[in-house]
């Protein structure tokens, strides 16, 4: 019996299924950021809510990117569903603490796909996820730098228009 | 036509000739890409088999599928859709293994 499975795809199916769950997931980042940029605009901070704005776009890059590898690949990419948006927050520290969280989430994420690759031998997905272990490790990087700094300045009035400042030069 | 996996309802096979799939649905037999194949495969993973014994979600107890872009349309039963899922978890299993061997 021919192989055709292979001949019309490029990576394992088992993997295509969590490169779409990771598409949903980076599609559930990009609107969380949004939510984010939403109450920082709305509590006057600024240079905070242009950062959101910047880390939504990115999220929709990284789902952008999944996205077409897998169609490239002869599986089929799907448009991800969005749902479950919170948009209450009690401080910019709480938000940048929930970013955090869910950059470890999504990192534990692509290193569990990443686990797939190896045990199915699908070395050309693992190839691509490379790139994504590297981009997770500098984003939390930047989200613990940013969360050092209340620890630093503390978070009442002046010190947050200050960490708020620093937050354009991220 | 090389049999992948017969379940109690339906049966799946591999037509090397013409690069495509089989599913033979008992009245009907349903010709697929790969493409297709991949897509059944996925609405099929998505139906949420619990709902058919929560009165609330699901009343009738019945499933409604389109395949191929539309072109047919299926009603299955919740014992219809358990086999379903079955035959497309099976047959791509069957398709792993002869990967495997083929290589
Ligand atoms: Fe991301
Ligand atoms: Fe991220």
């Amino acid at each position: 019996m021919k192989d055709i499975v292979r001949q019309k795809i490029g990576i394992n199916v088992d993997v295509m299924d969590l490169l779409n769950e990771q598409i949903s997931k980076e599609a559930h980042s990009a609107a969380v950021y949004l939510a984010m940029a939403s109450w920082c605009d709305h509590n006057g901070l600024v240079y905070s809510a242009e950062f959101f704005y910047k880390q939504s776009a990115e999220e929709r890059e990284h789902m952008l990117k999944i996205f077409k590898f897998i169609n490239e690949n002869g599986g089929t990419a799907y448009s991800p569903e969005v749902s479950n948006i919170n948009h209450e927050y009690n401080s910019l520290q709480e938000i940048f603490e929930t970013a955090l969280d869910q950059e470890i989430q999504i990192t534990k994420s692509i290193n569990n796909i990443v686990t797939k690759c190896r045990k199915v031998q699908d070395y050309g997905s693992e190839n691509f996820l490379q790139w994504f272990v590297k981009e997770q490790m500098e984003e939390e990087n930047q989200f613990r730098r940013i969360l050092e700094m209340f620890d630093l300045m503390g978070t009442d009035g002046i010190a947050l228009k200050l960490i708020d400042e620093r937050i354009k030069h991220e | 036509m090389n049999l992948l996996y017969k379940s109690y309802y339906f049966a799946s096979y591999q037509c090397d000739h013409s690069r495509s799939f089989y599913i033979d649905f008992g009245h009907k037999q349903v010709k697929l890409s790969f493409c297709q194949l991949l897509a059944i495969r996925q609405k099929v993973q998505a139906i949420d088999l619990s709902s058919h014994f929560d009165k609330d979600l699901n009343y009738s107890g019945i499933e409604i599928l389109s395949l191929c872009n539309r072109e047919h349309l299926f009603v299955f039963d919740t014992l219809q859709v358990i086999d379903l899922k079955q035959l497309l978890k099976a047959t791509f299993g069957v398709l792993e293994l002869n990967s495997l061997v083929a290589h």
